[in-house]
């Protein structure tokens, strides 16, 4: 098992080391002009043409390609993700400013999302076919369909512009991580509870069940010691997946709600080719997917050894 | 299935013919009439240009869809390709290839799309580009598990030894078997490159104005959030309906499949 | 000619098979037997390219056995054929694929052999019996008249009647097409009915091996002797008086 382990940790190394040269080469070949968006985003005006060799020179723009990439990869092992191109600041500690902002938004909608699809899907899955399903069904349906930047503008409207009730824009005050969150969370119980519901229903499928039922034996218990692990890995699967979710829809809401958090760290950053913090953002992204992923591989092992027997 | 398929005859419908029967064309500017409600010249109001809203929807569905048809064709082919070579090329490949989804996968789809496209610069082709090379590997996950099973079948060996080429066993063992899982696997991601599309325009990166992409619409909705709130209805509700409609279908087909298996 | 010279395979650590020698002659039959897991799948996958061996070499008048195109008989009828392609189109793989072509009257004249209806053809796999399914298996490896034919446990998934069928058109086949046949199965009655030699596997190894008639009335190891006792007692074998 050990060994099992250690295989998926190599595995994941090397996933992450792949990705970290696939974003050097990715931002490496994008076309344009760097140094000339860093320029006009530090100095905020249209800027001459020595301006730009100095920043480019600055930077590092006009080394090739195996030297910058020994530049970055250096100090990224030892934690130092490298200084903004256009602030000239270190890029760490205004993500880790973007992140304090970007983590409460997540994990409060993963809460609001759970506090609703985990009761809907077991509602649903233990009464299945009946009306409260259906509905159940019918209402994630629409909610995956449903565009996240769509319906946080509808809250927006709804809330904020016609009822007044909550705040719109901006992390001034505790309130206005509700609209966000909400957004998100809505979102992310909509997909949930289509996954956690067809896990349960798939587990309580399994052929051994009735045969415990017709011994009489308790249902709460059956359902505790033989249809939640079974139900737990789809459920785990559903982890990783919305941790996608989450991080994709972040991204969006942060900046409809003017939210000053990683998605508008990365978005800013891309229109000023601020590399360095590109990079990181992206680079923690996968590195946090690869790890929960790891996670969840390993999870699996210890729940179900018979996973992995087609794995390259 | 065949609600499947009247479904799916709509959509192509709407998308080639839905521009016949926008009563104006998507890119005149009418300033006079700008923000105005919905009424009878309008039916649906007009942008902030004067641009009206029904006809933009209806061309809209061109770029929404269409793209989201080609991206997720684009993704198809390069998966099932990669994920053949996979079940096909022995140890070596299929680890070499798994590895290289592996690290595509480690970065979540929407935020190496926004990337990729920021910096290919604004434009509908950095839109393909990004969205299709951010969801090919589900399909390749898919075809490398069905090709890895379909190797041992005894008709694929059988094939081997009367001398067919690689490409002639996956062409009629291979593909024939894949397509009912790829298809599946097709129209969730035709939904997941709708809204792609207009999350990408909706951020300002993908399709450029003028053009009429339900997202880029949605972005001008914002800005007039407070005047012409009924605005950024129509767009969002045109995606979610598409979303819906093609989720359905591709729940249906699902079934269908799991039924025919077992 | 067939001939397997000093062959060993590795698979993993065990050895599958350990330094096996036999030949086959045009037109001659040899059975190979032996219990499951004796190596008799391994032997088969060997001879026909599928995997490589560590040691020794397999070879068809001198050439790589792969060169001279052998056809496979399978165990298990419908396996060996797309579920979703018309058996026709199945059996006109082999010639496809080399884009060669046959006398028109060569399939029919197989098929009346072969005691198929043409029309079955038609059909889908599902749509046969097994036993058809298994003769136009036959067929398939027959259609482009290879000059040697493997057969891995061809009567296994037939009925008693059947196999006895089957089996006596194999061998009338094989006189008039004049193919070499390598028998792999775990019936020694079927082997030594049907062959010229006889060949026992055990762990990878040949234990003896020559003539059937001469295996039966008097084998040479206690293997063949346990062997050949069991299938008597079981019914299968009969010594010719």
């Amino acid at each position: 098992m050990m060994l099992a382990v250690l295989g998926l940790i190599l595995r994941a190394s090397v996933v992450v080391t792949g990705a970290a040269v696939l974003t050097f080469v990715l931002l490496w070949f994008a076309p344009g002009d760097p140094a000339m968006a860093i320029a006009q985003a530090r100095f905020a005006t249209v800027v001459s043409a020595d301006v730009v060799d100095q920043v480019r020179a600055e930077v590092g723009l006009d080394a090739g390609f195996w030297s910058a990439f020994k530049d970055w990869i250096g100090p990224l092992l030892v934690g130092d993700f490298g200084n903004s191109s256009v602030t000239g600041r270190e890029v760490w500690p205004d993500m880790a400013n973007a992140i304090g902002y970007t983590v409460p938004l997540a994990l409060t909608g993963l809460a609001i999302g759970l506090a609703i699809a985990v009761p809907l899907a077991v509602l649903a899955a233990r009464n299945q076919g009946s009306v409260l399903d259906r509905f159940a069904v019918g209402i994630a349906s629409l909610g995956v369909a449903i565009p996240q930047f769509w319906l946080g503008l509808l809250l927006i409207l709804l809330f904020a512009v016609q009822l007044g009730w909550l705040p719109a824009m901006g992390a001034r005050s505790p309130t206005h991580i509700i609209l966000p969150a909400l957004t998100l969370g809505l979102g992310v119980a909509a997909s949930l509870t289509r996954i956690i519901r067809s896990g349960l229903l798939e587990a309580r499928g399994q052929g051994f069940l009735p045969a415990f039922r017709r011994r009489g034996i308790n249902e709460a218990h059956v359902s505790r010691d033989h249809v939640a692990p079974h139900a737990a890995i789809p459920v785990v699967t559903v982890f990783g997946l919305e941790l996608a979710f989450l991080l994709e829809g972040v991204v969006v809401v942060e900046v409809i709600f003017g939210r000053p958090g990683l998605g508008d760290f990365l978005v800013s950053a891309i229109f000023a080719r601020d590399f360095p913090q590109v990079q990181a953002v992206v680079l923690l992204t996968a590195l946090l997917f690869v790890v929960i992923n790891l996670l969840i591989d390993i999870f699996y092992r210890v729940l179900d050894p018979r996973i992995g027997e087609h794995d390259a | 299935m065949r609600s499947v398929l009247v479904l799916a005859v709509c959509f192509i419908a709407l998308a080639v013919f839905g521009p016949m029967f926008a009563p104006y064309d998507p890119t005149a500017i009418n300033i006079p009439n700008r923000l105005s409600g919905p009424s009878a010249e309008f039916p649906l109001g007009t942008d902030a240009l004067g641009r009206d809203i029904l006809s933009r929807l209806l061309y809209g569905a061109r770029w929404s869809l269409g793209l989201a048809f080609l991206i997720s064709l684009i993704g198809l082919c390069i998966g099932t390709l990669v994920g053949l070579a996979a079940a096909q090329g022995g140890k070596l490949v299929d680890w070499i290839v798994m590895r290289t989804t592996d690290t595509f996968l480690a970065f979540p789809e929407l935020v190496a799309a926004v990337v990729i496209a920021g910096l290919l610069g604004a434009g509908t082709g950095s839109l393909v580009f990004a969205l299709s090379i951010t969801s090919w590997m589900r399909y390749a996950r898919v075809a490398r598990g069905i090709g890895l099973s379909l190797k041992s079948r005894g008709y694929v060996v059988q094939a081997q030894l009367a001398g067919m080429s690689p490409l002639a066993v996956a062409r009629w063992h291979f593909v024939p078997a894949l397509v009912p899982s790829l298809i599946v696997v097709w129209t969730g991601m035709f939904a997941r490159a709708i809204l792609g599309i207009s999350a990408l325009g909706f951020l300002g990166f993908g399709v450029q104005p003028p053009m009429p992409e339900w997202g880029t619409m949605l972005l001008d909705a914002r800005i007039h959030l407070r005047s012409t709130p009924l605005q950024m209805i129509w767009p969002g509700m045109a995606v979610a309906t598409c979303v819906l409609a093609i989720n359905l279908c591709g729940d249906a087909l699902r079934d269908s499949l799991v039924e025919r298996t077992s | 000619m067939l001939s397997v010279d000093r062959v060993s395979v590795n698979r993993g650590k065990t050895l599958a098979l350990a330094d096996i020698s036999l030949s086959i002659e045009a037109g001659k039959t040899l059975a190979v037997v032996g219990e499951s897991g004796a190596g008799k799948s391994t032997l088969i996958a060997a001879i026909l390219g599928l995997l490589t061996p560590s040691k020794g070499s397999l070879t068809w008048s001198g050439a790589p056995v792969r060169s001279c195109r052998p056809a496979l008989v399978m165990q298990e009828p419908r396996a060996a054929f797309n579920p979703a392609l018309t058996l026709r189109r199945s059996v006109m793989e082999p010639l496809v694929a080399r884009r060669a072509n046959v006398p028109d009257d060569r399939l029919s004249r197989l098929c009346k052999g072969l005691e198929l209806p043409t029309d079955l053809l038609d059909r889908k796999p599902g749509e046969v019996s097994i036993g058809q399914a298994q003769r136009v298996g036959i067929l398939r490896a027959l259609i482009d008249a290879p000059p040697l034919i493997l057969f891995d446990e061809p009567l296994s998934a037939l009925d008693a009647v059947t196999q006895k069928h089957t089996a006596k058109l194999i061998a009338d086949l094989q006189a008039e097409e004049g193919f070499a046949s390598l028998i792999v199965t775990h019936d020694l009655g079927y082997a030594c009915a049907y062959s010229d030699d006889v060949a026992v596997l055990r762990r990878g190894r040949i234990e003896e091996s020559g003539d059937s008639s001469a295996f039966v009335a008097a084998p040479c190891t206690d293997y063949g002797r346990t062997l050949r006792d069991a299938a008597i007692a079981l019914g299968g074998l009969e010594i010719a008086a």
